[in-house]
């Protein structure tokens, strides 16, 4: 199912502050997360780009993120919600305080995403360059709950082409710097529309890289060629042709050398059949690059 | 910390927690006679009857309606029972009263007296359906009664959009809500004229059209039968 993607998508843009971008780890070095990933909304972007009310849902996904570099130049990643859960309230009558339509919950393993990742610079290069092939495997729920309006992954096998690029670069001598940008485009299946996906991060270390801050923006642009209601007679349509452009800001922090915890939020510039609430995150992670 | 990050995730789940959503699902009790009698054919008899619509448009029972004529030399009607009797040529106002907690309603019908029992043939109300969201809806729409039931007739100009998953049309007497509406069934056209077919309803069964994304209860719009 495709509209669960209202928030799923969001999930493109919280990956670590350290991971992605155009550099790959060195061989037998990795970067591992463990986080806490949630959206709550009653209100969503309709196609037209305006906020219409729904039902308050949830979403709460427990997701794991690692990085390992299998050679100095090529990076195997993954990213698997291992725990997702989907919510929406009871609808009561303010009329009669009766439960007109009962809420629902679903859990269950989410969907995993697995990239490879290329470096197709010389490691150490000013101006790395890399490429990423990613794999959406649908190991979620597409359509749980009375109505199969509650899910846990979007139900296709989607395949996303990505060339990052980017550059480190102090900005004062206390403030190491990086930016990095990135464009893709993501093949999907089982009628939805593809995507053009683009990103730019722009992050500072503080206190010897002690302190992270990141800022992010992340935009998806559907090519609109999938399904619609009016060739599916499904409720699987819902986020086909989502679009975003959405802003996030993460710190993480080095409690010691390699262990670390980090906290974002992200929301969106514009929108279209996407929840129309901030998403929150936190996170430990494991840098065995240091 | 490894006792504060257990207990925070921890408490992450339980903030996902089924709560309440409240909806405003108020109308106006009504009282609605739902026989659609034209003509009663002098020296017979003919048994009316009524619906109650409480406070939310569901159909409620409601005992001890009191029933009466305009002009009991034309016809008579049992006060109780609703049962009609035509005595002569000439019209007159059948009425229908109905008192609970929540006030006094009624209804009435002009009813003639002829050679024959006649019900009201062609009766055709009509409306225009609107977007109530953002979502693109609109559609000028005829309802009209048959022998078998009704025909909903979607105008020429109808349209909807398509990026809606499970978008259903309904009728109801409560446009705020699907629950006790007639449930018509998936839309499956997204512009131009079309009809649906609805056997075992009145045309006098139910005051809206409307539309509803139904897995997500979100309600795209309504048009109002009049």
């Amino acid at each position: 199912m495709k509209k669960i993607s209202i928030v799923i998508a969001l999930l493109a843009s919280f990956t670590s502050v350290f991971a992605g971008g155009p550099w790959t780890q060195k061989k037998g070095q990795g970067f591992y997360k463990l986080s806490e990933w949630w959206v709550v909304f009653d209100q969503h972007y309709t196609d037209a780009g305006l906020i219409d009310p729904n039902v308050t849902t949830g979403i709460f996904n427990t997701t794991f993120y690692g990085e390992y570099g299998v050679t100095d130049r090529f990076t195997g990643i993954v990213n698997a919600a291992v725990f997702s859960r989907n919510y929406m309230n009871n609808l009561v009558s303010l009329t009669t305080n009766e439960v007109l339509v009962p809420g629902e919950a679903f859990n269950s393993i989410g969907d995993i995403d697995v990239a490879f990742k290329y470096g197709l610079t010389k490691p150490g290069s000013k101006i790395p360059v890399a490429a990423t092939v990613l794999l959406g495997i649908p190991t979620g729920n597409p359509s749980a709950g009375s109505q199969g309006n509650l899910q846990t992954g979007d139900g296709e096998f989607n395949q996303m082409l990505q060339l990052d690029a980017g550059t480190g670069f102090k900005l004062t001598n206390k403030i190491s710097s990086y930016t990095s940008t990135y464009v893709g485009l993501n093949n999907r299946t089982n009628g939805f529309s593809e995507e053009i996906r683009y990103g730019l991060e722009l992050g500072f270390g503080l206190l010897s890289n002690r302190i992270w801050l990141t800022g992010r923006l992340v935009g998806v642009e559907s090519l609109k060629n999938g399904d619609t209601a009016e060739t599916v007679t499904s409720t699987s349509i819902f986020a086909n042709n989502t679009e975003f452009l959405s802003y996030a800001a993460e710190i993480s922090v080095y409690a010691t050398k390699r262990v670390g915890f980090s906290a974002s939020v992200a929301s969106v510039i514009r929108a279209e059949i996407i929840a129309a609430a901030p998403s929150y995150s936190v996170g430990v992670f494991c840098d065995l690059s240091k | 910390m490894k006792i504060i990050l257990p207990l925070f995730l921890a408490s992450l789940f339980f903030a996902g927690c089924i709560k309440d959503d409240f909806v405003d699902d108020e109308v106006s009790p009504e009282l609605r006679i739902s026989t659609m009698l034209d003509t009663i054919a002098e020296d017979s008899n003919f048994v009316m009857e009524a619906m109650y619509l409480n406070n939310v448009g569901q159909e409620e029972e409601a005992q001890n309606l009191i029933w009466t004529s305009s002009d009991t030399s034309i016809m008579s009607i049992n006060k109780l029972t609703g049962l009609l009797y035509g005595k002569q040529f000439g019209s007159s106002v059948i009425s229908v009263s109905y008192t609970n907690d929540l006030g006094v309603f009624k209804d009435s019908l002009s009813v003639e007296v002829g050679l024959n029992t006649v019900l009201q043939e062609s009766q055709l109300k009509s409306g225009t359906i609107n977007t109530t969201s953002t979502y693109e809806l609109f559609g000028d729409f005829d309802i009209e009664q048959t022998e078998t039931g009704v025909v909903l007739k979607l105008a020429e100009n109808y349209t909807a959009s398509t990026a809606l998953p499970g978008l259903y049309v309904y009728l109801s007497n409560n446009n705020s809500t699907i629950v006790g509406a007639l449930e018509i069934g998936a839309v499956e056209v997204f512009s131009g004229a079309h009809e649906y077919v609805i056997p075992d309803v009145s045309v006098n069964d139910y005051t809206y059209v409307l539309y509803f994304c139904k897995p997500f209860n979100v309600k795209v719009g309504d048009g109002k039968i009049q």
